[in-house]
């Protein structure tokens, strides 16, 4: 564990650093390694990083108590552990719906964002007068932690073919519940 | 009349004919506006006909008649059953006129019609004037970014089309369970260290998508609650908690059921099967997330679970035997190596087919132990039945040898029992009764609260759908009162409307007032024919009586015969009179009939007409003449 590190910061610095962490767990931005990097080394940063997010996922995860993660954190001083502790404490729903997110995503690929831009199409290079809307969705798939972008276009039938797919993959899963 | 021509001038007006000011009725028409008129008319009506008629009548008299028979046929062909032709517009008569204008107007089409094709004419033109924009924009050519003008940065600078992210937001108001005390830290970071909304996306421009989604997410989630609630929740009778735990035992349960089954088949197909069973506990355990979170954390399915394991017991194998000293030569390694890797895979395949082996007599075991455990439950209960006839049959044993003194006891000690039987039973037919009554009662009023309840969950079903259909009613009926709303402000402020149906209104008040009027006469005129009726009557009466009075006495008297003779001639001159009176009254209608033909003639201005006919027919002669001279000429 390289928690022992945070006691090179001054408490209300940690309390910050803990809740930037607990941001980048949660999908957020996490620390970014400019403003610390006169405290620890690359490496150590990165280790640090590592087992703090460790540490409030275990501590989530496992729904310990306040005893469990004092024993963890025996090695840091007496107010840092208790400024870890209220992080943890403040942000434990926080954490535990990031958790739970995660596990939802269990499967190969996963739908991370989409966007949608609406064009009409006035005309073409062979029609003068065309006047067709077209939908372009972009769709952000998770695939193996890397990011991919699927961007197609669809016109209206098109799109109706997917909205009635779409619908009838719901009624499957709510039939699920 | 004055009304049908304002109105008429009115329909002309927005035609497009041009109607001076002073021209307030149709009589005031010349032959050019009439003409006028029902070509704009025709036109508006049937623009295929129309377009081929002229506007205005051309000087030469023939070609004058010939415009006249064209329009004629172009109103028959329109649909005008009255009687039309060139006279019609060349010498024109007031209610004829009237008539064909009437009808024209009627046949305009309504405005609702044109209001309907005005939407599409207005998206048309916005089309064609954002293609132009377009085809502008894609004339002009590229610029690098130095050198654009504040013309080009809307079409050519790239800022305007970034993608829309999604950030995870930690709003205060989501984290606060209701009724849920707050915790001190939870508000400590809230007020110092949480940043606003607008500063927690990384990329400005994600705030608004992030909020946005946030929030569908919630409403959507609290909707479907909603409807489940509505729908499932209601019937099941539980309190929303109640609810929602069972809902949550139940999927923990199918879940758990849907691992099982997709952990079974796996070891059967590709490794040993006798890890089965402590693969599957770990999954199960990882999924009640009893076991050390990191099986949370790892994002596995239960097919990479099954492979690590198998890899760690490989590897495990791979790794026991000690590692030889590396002094030998390569080849003999090799050898070696080859050697060992063929002794361990025998080993591993006996290993392999002992564990499958060991499963199976595991199997058999275990249903035999079953088999044993039950034999011997059932052998136990024989046992203790055995035990107890045992017994009875060693106490009647004892009581054998002194059989004379027992016998009695034992008849005494059975008829006490009997009896006390007996009493224990009326007892408890005494205590049953009430009892089953008190049951049927509160059976009743159970199954009555269970028929209560069921009809008040009917109910409100009923009741959330009716809401339902109301709300969605509500919002419908809004949404045409504000396009009407819209309509009617888009609606020209036509204030002749409102006139016409002022003017409607009052006309129609006018005729209430004379048909009351002249049912009034006509009752004073029924009146006046039963009085006039009544007094002939009594006049014939009186008469008949006087005459045969007078007669009687003229046989007598020569002076009474004279009066009778001057009865006589004064009944038939009265008589004379009235008719004479009767015959003045029929004159007077017949005079009155023909003066209002007089009337109906000069107005349809004949004398005028005739003397224009006239004149219209030198000008054709002449200009015969002039036709017939220049043949001649030619």
């Amino acid at each position: 564990m390289m928690v022992v590190a945070l006691n090179r910061l001054p408490v209300t610095d940690c309390l910050t650093l803990c809740h930037r962490v607990v941001d980048g767990l949660c999908g957020r931005e996490p620390p970014r390694k400019g403003d610390y990097s006169a405290t620890w080394s690359l490496e150590e940063w990165l280790q640090l990083l590592h087992s703090l997010t460790a540490l409030f996922r275990l501590a989530v995860g496992n729904n310990s108590s306040d005893e469990e993660v004092l024993a963890g954190l025996a090695d840091v001083g007496r107010s840092h552990a208790e400024a870890v502790l209220s992080v943890l404490r403040a942000r434990r729903e926080e954490i535990r719906d990031a958790l739970l997110d995660r596990t939802n995503s269990i499967s190969s690929a996963t739908l991370q964002d989409f966007d949608w831009q609406l064009k009409l199409a006035l005309s073409s290079d062979k029609i003068s007068s065309l006047h067709t809307p077209l939908l372009s969705l972009s769709l952000d798939v998770r695939e193996n932690r890397a990011l991919r972008s699927v961007t197609m276009e669809m016109n209206r039938e098109e799109l109706n073919t997917l909205i009635s797919s779409l619908e009838a993959a719901n009624k499957v899963v709510l039939q699920l519940k | 009349m004055e009304e049908v021509d304002n109105i008429l001038i009115h329909a002309l007006k927005q035609v497009g004919t041009e109607v001076s000011e002073e021209t307030g009725s149709i009589k005031q028409f010349s032959s050019e506006l009439i003409v006028e008129a029902v070509v704009r008319c025709i036109r508006v009506i049937d623009p295929g006909l129309g377009s081929a008629l002229p506007t205005s009548l051309p000087p030469g008299m023939s070609a004058r008649f010939r415009v006249g028979m064209s329009l004629a046929q172009a109103c028959q062909d329109i649909g005008y059953k009255g009687e039309i032709g060139y006279q019609t517009f060349l010498y024109s008569n007031e209610p004829e006129i009237r008539s064909l204008l009437m009808f024209l107007v009627e046949k305009l089409p309504r405005e609702s019609a044109e209001a309907s094709d005005q939407p599409t004419g207005k998206s048309v033109v916005l089309q064609k004037a954002i293609a132009a924009a377009i085809r502008a924009q894609l004339a002009v050519p590229w610029l690098p970014p130095n050198c654009r003008l504040p013309l080009h940065g809307e079409t050519q600078s790239p800022g305007a089309q970034h993608s829309f992210h999604v950030q995870p937001l930690s709003l205060p108001h989501c984290t606060k369970g209701p009724g849920k005390k707050q915790l001190k830290e939870l508000q400590d970071y809230q007020r110092d260290i949480l940043p606003p909304v607008t500063a927690q996306p990384s990329h400005h421009a994600s705030v608004v998508a992030s909020i946005l989604e946030q929030h569908t997410a919630e409403l959507s989630a609290a909707q479907e609650w909603d409807n489940e609630w509505n729908t499932q929740g209601l019937l099941s009778r539980l309190t929303p908690q109640e609810y929602r735990s069972r809902k949550l035992a139940r999927l923990r349960k199918r879940i758990e059921e849907q691992l099982r089954s997709a952990a079974l088949p796996c070891p059967d197909s590709a490794f040993g099967g006798s890890r089965s069973a402590s693969d599957l506990s770990e999954l199960l355990q990882a999924f009640r997330g009893s076991a050390p979170s990191d099986h949370i954390l790892t994002k596995g399915t239960h097919f990479t679970h099954t492979q690590k394991f198998t890899f760690t017991q490989q590897a495990a194998a791979v790794s026991s035997p000690p590692i030889l000293s590396g002094h030998q030569s390569e080849s003999d390694m090799q050898l070696r190596q080859q050697e060992e890797q063929a002794s361990l895979q025998q080993q591993l395949q006996q290993l392999c087919s002992d564990v499958d082996q060991l499963a199976a007599d595991m199997k058999h075991m275990s249903v035999t132990n079953a088999q044993v455990l039950d034999e011997l439950k059932q052998r136990e209960l024989g046992n203790s039945e055995k035990e107890e006839k045992m017994q009875v049959k060693k106490k009647t044993i004892d009581l054998l040898p002194d059989a004379d003194n027992n016998l009695p006891k034992l008849q005494a000690v059975v008829e006490a029992s009997a009896k006390r039987v007996v009493h224990l039973a009326s007892q408890w037919e005494k205590h049953r009764a009430p009892l089953i009554d008190e049951h049927r009662r509160l059976k009743e009023i159970c199954s009555n609260q269970d028929l209560e309840s069921s009809r008040k969950l009917s109910e409100i079903k009923s009741l959330h759908d009716k809401i339902r259909v109301s709300t969605e009613e509500a919002k419908k009926k809004e949404e045409i009162y504000k396009q009407l709303v819209t309509e009617l402000e888009n609606l020209p402020q036509d204030v002749s409307r409102s006139a016409y149906t002022q003017r409607i209104l009052e006309i129609v008040s006018n005729i209430k007032k004379q048909k009351e009027e002249i049912t009034k006469i006509l009752s004073d005129t029924k009146e006046l024919q039963k009085e006039i009726n009544s007094l002939t009557g009594k006049l014939d009466r009186t008469f008949a009586v006087t005459d045969e009075l007078v007669f009687k006495d003229a046989k007598k008297d020569e002076s009474v015969r004279k009066s009778y003779k001057y009865l006589a001639a004064l009944h038939e001159n009265c008589n004379q009179l009235i008719q004479t009176i009767e015959d003045t009254g029929t004159i007077l209608r017949e005079i009155r009939d023909l003066e209002e033909q007089i009337e109906t003639e000069n107005s349809s201005k004949t004398v005028a007409n005739l003397e224009r006919i006239q004149d219209d027919y030198k000008a054709i002669r002449q200009e015969n003449s002039a036709l017939a001279a220049k043949v001649r000429e030619g």
